[in-house]
């Protein structure tokens, strides 16, 4: 079942033609990472649809039925949540806000925005959740976000992607900036979500990554999906050829022969 | 592959007596622990710090800068300030008492229309901060320029004689009650009462979850569905009809609307805001704080004259044991984040 479908999607801002025809398919169940270098048009892909501006042309099918992304909120309703970078958590929060920000549980829901909130189930649920994806043994559902490590609040995001039932979780560039065993944590985080249901997206520049976690790679350059390759079927070398458009495994049997 | 361990969990476990031990590193701990170490050096120092007549003068001017902290302190934490609050202090009641003694309008009708003011200027500063995108200092600073200009206009910079007739509305803005020999004004139930509501909105509202979010990573909260330019208007127009409610109480309070009242409050405002431990960079914001630092600057600026301090010499104190008290705070909050 195809989760989640792009057809020539394009988008150019003035002059520049950041996405030009792309198209993509996404199953549920699924890993894909989708590779390339700074300016191949990986981070305006995501951007449309995870609704952060809208697309010039081109269709995007959820679960086979033609929707229209306008928004952020727009996204979300459709099962389509975005993680961010640096982005995604208020670090002043508590573990539990952060977790519900945005669809708190509340009492005396007639109130509006004046309505306060269940704080035993926001714990509650906070601490389920935290124990669910195997990272409860160490955090308090208290705790604000600001004391967790980089490797934390990843896990943290991706949790709240996964409570809200999200079809689609698109990680942009999930292990920036974190060190070899928090690394490790994320990306068996990542298969978690999979073997959860759910598909996800991964956006990296680490090629190694992603031959530990996905099941098939896309590989974009100047705006275009140039390839596709089953990760079982290939190997890095390939890939990395593919992506600089450079044939390294001719160059590697020239320095060889040599 | 490398095994796989998982560990995402942070090195060092926390243990249980650190709760007990972030509570008394909290912001608002300290500056309470400093407030009552000030009173005490002044109760020492002058007999007359803790008499009831003091202590009457100090609740009677308390509310009227306290109620204006409360929404200065909400919109702090969403990351925004409002530094036309004392032009709007000075412009209601002087508006009010135009419609009443020139315009020959009903005194409810009046306030009312000070009211809409209040609404408007609040929502002028919102409209232009979120959707124009211009940073609030510059938004503010002007609007205190154009609203305290305003009133010294419409008034020809004199001051007029305000309402003294008892009546209702008297009563309940400036009413005043004894208890024993100490001297109240209802002004202190508006202050008492905001305040539980400004608390409950901050920590236990689902609004207050997006202040305190919006002010801590706007983009997150923004993602997340959050309408932070919403409840940053809002918040804008809060602090404007506060700041409008605290100059009506001070004018009927001394019966005269002078279009300078309020002079230089906004500053002052913001002082008790960041006394009390909420960060002027948004996202950290404690009621509990801003009650504490408005009753340390009201002691400080009431007591500094009590022991002696020459007058002219009065801010450079002042304006010590704010730097002071910012200090303090921004030390506690590296040693917090180190540990």
């Amino acid at each position: 079942m195809d989760v989640l479908r792009l057809q020539n999607l394009q988008k150019s801002f003035g002059s520049v033609r950041a996405l030009k025809n792309a198209s993509l398919t996404l199953r549920e169940g699924e890993v894909v990472a989708l590779l390339g270098d700074n300016g191949a048009g990986k981070s305006t892909l995501i951007k449309a649809i995870s609704g952060v501006f809208p697309i010039d042309r081109g269709d995007i099918f959820v679960r086979g039925e033609k929707v229209s992304i306008r928004s952020t909120r727009d996204a979300m309703d459709l099962g389509i949540e975005t993680i961010h970078q640096d982005t995604s958590l208020a670090p002043d929060l508590s573990i539990a806000r952060n977790l519900f920000l945005g669809r708190e549980p509340v009492n005396f829901g007639w109130l509006g925005v004046f309505a306060p909130l269940d704080l035993a189930k926001l714990r509650k649920a906070a601490s389920e959740l935290l124990k669910r994806v195997g990272i409860s043994k160490k955090l308090d559902a208290d705790a604000l976000v600001s004391t967790l490590s980089g490797g934390e609040r990843q896990s943290i995001a991706i949790s709240r992607a996964m409570q809200f039932a999200a079809k689609v979780i698109i990680l942009d560039e999930p292990t920036n900036n974190l060190g070899v065993e928090e690394t490790h944590g994320v990306l068996r985080f990542v298969k978690e979500v999979r073997e959860a249901g759910h598909s996800v997206l991964l956006i990296t520049h680490n090629i190694h990554h992603v031959f530990q976690v996905a099941d098939r790679i896309i590989v974009m350059r100047r705006g275009e999906i140039v390839a596709e390759q089953i990760v079982a079927d290939t190997d890095l070398l390939t890939v990395e050829s593919i992506i600089t458009g450079a044939d390294m495994s001719a160059l590697l049997k020239e320095a060889r022969a040599k | 592959m490398v095994q796989t361990v998982m560990t995402i969990a942070a090195e060092d476990e926390m243990p249980v007596g650190k709760r007990r031990s972030s509570l008394i590193r909290s912001p608002q701990f300290s500056s309470l622990v400093i407030l009552i170490v000030l009173l005490a050096v002044f109760a020492i120092a002058d007999r007359n710090f803790l008499s009831p007549l003091n202590i009457s003068n100090m609740m009677a001017f308390l509310p009227e800068l306290g109620i204006i902290a409360l929404g200065m302190t909400l919109l702090l934490t969403a990351g925004e300030f409002d530094l036309s609050v004392g032009a709007v202090f000075g412009l209601a009641p002087v508006v009010v008492m135009l419609l009443v003694q020139n315009g020959g309008w009903d005194i409810g009708a009046a306030l009312l229309a000070g009211l809409v003011l209040c609404i408007a200027i609040g929502a002028i500063n919102g409209l232009i901060v979120t959707k124009i995108g211009i940073s609030s200092f510059l938004v503010t600073l002007s609007m205190l320029l154009v609203v305290r200009g305003a009133a010294l206009y419409i008034t020809q910079g004199f001051p007029l004689k305000s309402w003294d007739q008892p009546g209702f509305f008297v009563t309940l803005l400036a009413g005043s009650f004894n208890v024993g020999s100490f001297r109240f004004y209802t002004s202190l139930w508006w202050f008492i009462g905001l305040s539980l509501f400004a608390i409950y909105i901050l920590r236990y509202a689902k609004l207050g979850n997006w202040i305190s979010a919006i002010g801590s990573n706007r983009n997150a909260a923004v993602a997340r569905g959050v309408p932070a330019d919403a409840v940053k208007i809002w918040l804008f127009i809060a602090t404007s009809v506060l700041a409008g409610l605290a100059g009506m109480i001070s004018a009927f309070r001394i019966s005269a609307a002078s279009p300078v009242a309020g002079t230089g409050y906004e500053l002052e405002v913001i002082a008790m805001v960041v006394v009390g431990g909420t960060a002027l960079t948004g996202g950290r914001g404690t009621i509990l704080g801003t009650i504490v630092g408005a009753l340390m600057l009201r002691a400080i600026r009431n007591g500094i004259v009590l022991i002696g301090v020459p007058g002219l010499a009065y801010n450079i104190f002042v304006g010590l044991i704010i730097l002071a008290m910012l200090i303090l705070h921004a030390l506690l909050q590296k040693n917090a984040a180190r540990s």
